[in-house]
Protein backbone atom coordinates (compact mmCIF):
# COMPACT_ATOMS: atom_id res chain seq x y z
CA UNK A 1 0.00 0.00 0.00
CA UNK A 2 1.11 3.36 -0.76
CA UNK A 3 1.01 4.60 2.97
CA UNK A 4 4.49 2.57 3.30
CA UNK A 5 5.97 3.34 -0.05
CA UNK A 6 9.44 5.78 0.01
CA UNK A 7 8.77 9.18 -0.27
CA UNK A 8 11.51 9.30 -2.92
CA UNK A 9 12.68 6.30 -4.85
CA UNK A 10 15.62 4.39 -3.03
CA UNK A 11 15.90 1.49 -5.91
CA UNK A 12 18.47 1.42 -8.78
CA UNK A 13 17.93 -1.40 -10.47
CA UNK A 14 14.48 -2.06 -13.10
CA UNK A 15 11.58 -0.35 -11.80
CA UNK A 16 8.09 -0.80 -12.34
CA UNK A 17 5.49 -0.62 -9.93
CA UNK A 18 5.74 -4.68 -8.88
CA UNK A 19 9.18 -4.31 -8.17
CA UNK A 20 8.44 -1.20 -5.79
CA UNK A 21 5.97 -2.93 -4.24
CA UNK A 22 7.78 -5.51 -3.51
CA UNK A 23 10.48 -3.76 -2.38
CA UNK A 24 8.20 -1.85 0.04
CA UNK A 25 6.77 -5.13 1.61
CA UNK A 26 10.70 -6.01 1.95
CA UNK A 27 11.14 -2.96 4.42
CA UNK A 28 7.72 -3.15 6.32
CA UNK A 29 8.56 -6.60 6.52
CA UNK A 30 11.90 -5.77 8.55
CA UNK A 31 10.24 -3.04 9.89
CA UNK A 32 7.90 -5.01 11.35
CA UNK A 33 9.92 -8.55 12.52
CA UNK A 34 10.56 -8.36 15.91
CA UNK A 35 7.28 -7.09 16.82
CA UNK A 36 5.89 -10.32 14.98
CA UNK A 37 8.01 -12.85 16.32
CA UNK A 38 7.33 -11.14 19.94
CA UNK A 39 3.34 -12.08 18.78
CA UNK A 40 4.54 -15.66 17.76
CA UNK A 41 6.39 -16.45 21.01
CA UNK A 42 2.87 -15.41 22.85
CA UNK A 43 1.02 -17.40 21.16
CA UNK A 44 3.59 -20.83 21.19
CA UNK A 45 4.22 -20.20 25.16
CA UNK A 46 1.57 -22.83 26.50
CA UNK A 47 2.68 -21.87 29.87
CA UNK A 48 1.57 -18.71 29.43
CA UNK A 49 -2.73 -17.95 29.93
CA UNK A 50 -4.58 -18.95 27.05
CA UNK A 51 -6.14 -15.21 27.14
CA UNK A 52 -2.63 -13.41 27.08
CA UNK A 53 -2.33 -15.84 23.74
CA UNK A 54 -5.50 -15.88 22.15
CA UNK A 55 -5.20 -11.71 22.25
CA UNK A 56 -1.87 -11.74 20.76
CA UNK A 57 -3.77 -14.39 17.92
CA UNK A 58 -6.03 -11.49 17.32
CA UNK A 59 -3.36 -8.81 17.14
CA UNK A 60 -1.06 -10.75 14.58
CA UNK A 61 -3.79 -11.30 12.21
CA UNK A 62 -5.25 -7.88 12.33
CA UNK A 63 -1.17 -6.69 11.43
CA UNK A 64 -1.16 -5.35 7.83
CA UNK A 65 -0.45 -7.72 5.25
CA UNK A 66 2.68 -6.00 4.02
CA UNK A 67 4.07 -7.26 7.79
CA UNK A 68 4.20 -10.59 6.26
CA UNK A 69 7.24 -12.46 4.97
CA UNK A 70 4.89 -14.62 2.41
CA UNK A 71 3.45 -11.17 0.78
CA UNK A 72 7.71 -11.26 -0.88
CA UNK A 73 8.29 -12.76 -3.89
CA UNK A 74 11.95 -12.32 -5.50
CA UNK A 75 12.12 -10.55 -8.49
CA UNK A 76 14.72 -9.78 -11.54
CA UNK A 77 16.58 -7.05 -10.56
CA UNK A 78 16.93 -6.78 -14.96
CA UNK A 79 13.41 -6.61 -16.12
CA UNK A 80 11.29 -7.00 -12.90
CA UNK A 81 9.57 -10.69 -13.82
CA UNK A 82 8.83 -12.70 -10.78
CA UNK A 83 9.16 -16.26 -12.78
CA UNK A 84 12.43 -18.25 -13.68
CA UNK A 85 14.58 -15.90 -11.26
CA UNK A 86 17.33 -17.22 -9.75
CA UNK A 87 17.89 -16.67 -6.16
CA UNK A 88 21.34 -16.41 -6.37
CA UNK A 89 21.65 -13.99 -9.21
CA UNK A 90 18.43 -12.46 -8.39
CA UNK A 91 17.64 -12.17 -11.83
CA UNK A 92 15.32 -14.37 -14.09
CA UNK A 93 16.64 -17.01 -16.94
CA UNK A 94 16.93 -14.98 -20.17
CA UNK A 95 18.87 -11.93 -18.80
CA UNK A 96 21.25 -14.08 -16.48
CA UNK A 97 21.46 -16.53 -19.61
CA UNK A 98 22.99 -12.82 -21.50
CA UNK A 99 24.70 -11.91 -18.72
CA UNK A 100 26.38 -15.29 -17.77
CA UNK A 101 28.03 -15.50 -21.79
CA UNK A 102 28.92 -11.82 -21.82
CA UNK A 103 31.30 -12.76 -18.54
CA UNK A 104 29.49 -10.18 -16.20
CA UNK A 105 28.55 -12.82 -13.57
CA UNK A 106 31.72 -14.20 -12.08
CA UNK A 107 32.18 -17.58 -11.74
CA UNK A 108 30.18 -18.72 -14.40
CA UNK A 109 31.15 -20.47 -17.31
CA UNK A 110 29.06 -22.38 -20.18
CA UNK A 111 28.88 -25.39 -19.56
CA UNK A 112 30.20 -27.76 -22.42
CA UNK A 113 30.84 -31.91 -22.73
CA UNK B 1 23.85 -51.11 33.19
CA UNK B 2 21.18 -48.63 33.70
CA UNK B 3 21.94 -45.17 34.64
CA UNK B 4 18.98 -43.78 37.01
CA UNK B 5 17.09 -40.73 35.40
CA UNK B 6 17.91 -38.12 37.88
CA UNK B 7 21.78 -38.71 37.15
CA UNK B 8 20.83 -38.18 33.53
CA UNK B 9 18.94 -34.71 34.31
CA UNK B 10 21.97 -33.58 35.79
CA UNK B 11 23.79 -34.21 33.00
CA UNK B 12 20.97 -32.51 30.76
CA UNK B 13 21.04 -29.22 33.31
CA UNK B 14 24.92 -28.97 32.93
CA UNK B 15 24.71 -29.32 29.36
CA UNK B 16 22.28 -26.71 28.83
CA UNK B 17 24.22 -24.43 31.05
CA UNK B 18 27.54 -24.78 29.09
CA UNK B 19 25.76 -24.23 25.45
CA UNK B 20 23.21 -21.43 27.10
CA UNK B 21 20.24 -23.76 26.49
CA UNK B 22 16.81 -23.57 28.79
CA UNK B 23 16.25 -26.83 30.71
CA UNK B 24 13.13 -28.21 30.23
CA UNK B 25 12.77 -31.65 31.25
CA UNK B 26 8.99 -31.42 31.11
CA UNK B 27 9.03 -30.33 27.80
CA UNK B 28 6.88 -28.17 28.27
CA UNK B 29 6.14 -25.73 24.53
CA UNK B 30 7.45 -22.58 25.82
CA UNK B 31 8.09 -21.49 22.08
CA UNK B 32 11.69 -20.78 22.53
CA UNK B 33 11.89 -21.70 19.20
CA UNK B 34 10.66 -18.61 17.70
CA UNK B 35 13.06 -16.76 19.95
CA UNK B 36 16.15 -18.70 19.09
CA UNK B 37 15.11 -17.81 14.76
CA UNK B 38 17.14 -15.23 13.74
CA UNK B 39 15.71 -12.23 12.01
CA UNK B 40 15.77 -12.24 8.36
CA UNK B 41 14.88 -8.53 8.01
CA UNK B 42 18.11 -6.92 6.76
CA UNK B 43 18.76 -10.17 4.18
CA UNK B 44 15.34 -9.65 2.82
CA UNK B 45 15.43 -5.85 2.19
CA UNK B 46 19.01 -6.18 0.95
CA UNK B 47 17.40 -7.99 -1.79
CA UNK B 48 17.00 -4.67 -4.62
CA UNK B 49 20.18 -2.80 -4.96
CA UNK B 50 19.84 0.74 -3.19
CA UNK B 51 20.31 4.18 -5.06
CA UNK B 52 23.16 5.81 -4.61
CA UNK B 53 24.28 8.88 -5.53
CA UNK B 54 23.40 10.08 -8.56
CA UNK B 55 24.92 13.09 -10.37
CA UNK B 56 21.49 15.00 -10.25
CA UNK B 57 21.77 14.63 -6.63
CA UNK B 58 25.14 15.82 -6.77
CA UNK B 59 24.80 19.03 -8.56
CA UNK B 60 21.32 19.73 -5.95
CA UNK B 61 23.80 19.36 -3.25
CA UNK B 62 26.55 22.09 -4.95
CA UNK B 63 24.15 24.16 -5.94
CA UNK B 64 26.16 27.59 -5.97
CA UNK B 65 29.41 26.01 -7.11
CA UNK B 66 28.37 25.23 -10.63
CA UNK B 67 31.37 27.80 -11.92
CA UNK B 68 33.96 26.22 -10.47
CA UNK B 69 32.67 22.10 -10.68
CA UNK B 70 32.09 21.07 -14.14
CA UNK B 71 29.86 17.89 -14.21
CA UNK B 72 27.86 15.99 -16.96
CA UNK B 73 25.15 14.13 -17.24
CA UNK B 74 24.67 12.51 -20.13
CA UNK B 75 20.85 10.29 -19.94
CA UNK B 76 19.53 14.28 -18.95
CA UNK B 77 21.83 15.62 -22.05
CA UNK B 78 20.28 12.76 -24.15
CA UNK B 79 16.31 13.16 -22.85
CA UNK B 80 16.94 17.18 -23.98
CA UNK B 81 18.33 16.39 -27.14
CA UNK B 82 15.25 14.02 -27.77
CA UNK B 83 12.94 16.50 -26.54
CA UNK B 84 14.36 18.99 -29.41
CA UNK B 85 14.29 16.45 -31.87
CA UNK B 86 11.05 16.11 -31.02
CA UNK B 87 9.89 19.60 -30.97
CA UNK B 88 11.62 20.43 -34.50
CA UNK B 89 9.48 17.51 -35.84
CA UNK B 90 6.58 19.76 -34.59
CA UNK B 91 5.90 16.59 -32.23
CA UNK B 92 6.76 18.31 -28.59
CA UNK B 93 4.90 19.02 -25.85
CA UNK B 94 1.85 21.23 -25.86
CA UNK B 95 2.50 24.58 -24.25
CA UNK B 96 1.23 25.21 -21.06
CA UNK B 97 -1.95 26.93 -20.42
CA UNK B 98 -1.62 29.89 -18.21
CA UNK B 99 -5.89 30.87 -18.21
CA UNK B 100 -8.49 28.94 -17.40
CA UNK B 101 -9.83 29.60 -21.21
CA UNK B 102 -7.36 28.82 -23.01
CA UNK B 103 -7.61 24.77 -20.90
CA UNK B 104 -10.80 24.56 -21.53
CA UNK B 105 -10.82 25.37 -25.33
CA UNK B 106 -9.14 22.21 -26.14
CA UNK B 107 -10.85 20.00 -22.94
CA UNK B 108 -12.12 17.11 -23.91
CA UNK B 109 -14.65 16.37 -27.24
CA UNK B 110 -17.53 18.26 -28.41
CA UNK B 111 -20.58 17.17 -26.52
CA UNK B 112 -23.63 16.14 -28.83
CA UNK B 113 -26.45 18.53 -28.46
CA UNK B 114 -29.44 17.41 -26.23
CA UNK B 115 -31.78 16.89 -28.70
CA UNK B 116 -29.74 14.51 -30.44
CA UNK B 117 -29.32 12.43 -27.45
CA UNK B 118 -33.11 12.13 -27.00
CA UNK B 119 -35.04 9.14 -28.75
CA UNK B 120 -36.87 10.09 -31.56
CA UNK B 121 -40.86 9.63 -31.57
CA UNK B 122 -42.14 7.39 -33.58
CA UNK B 123 -45.33 6.72 -35.09
CA UNK B 124 -47.00 3.79 -36.44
Amino acid sequence: MSQFRAKKLDLSCFINVRVLRDHTKRKVFEQYETERQALRYIIRNTTLPGRARAQAQLQLSQMHCYTRSTQINNRCIEGGKSRGVFKDFRMARYPFRMNALEGNIPGVKKASW
Amino acid sequence: MSVPQSRIFDLLQVQCRIFSQTFNPQRLRTGNRVLRQRLRGPSVAAYYPRRVATIKDLKKLYKGFDEEMETWDDDEEDRLEHLLLAKQRGKGAPKKKRTAEESKKIKGKKKPAVAAIAPKESKF
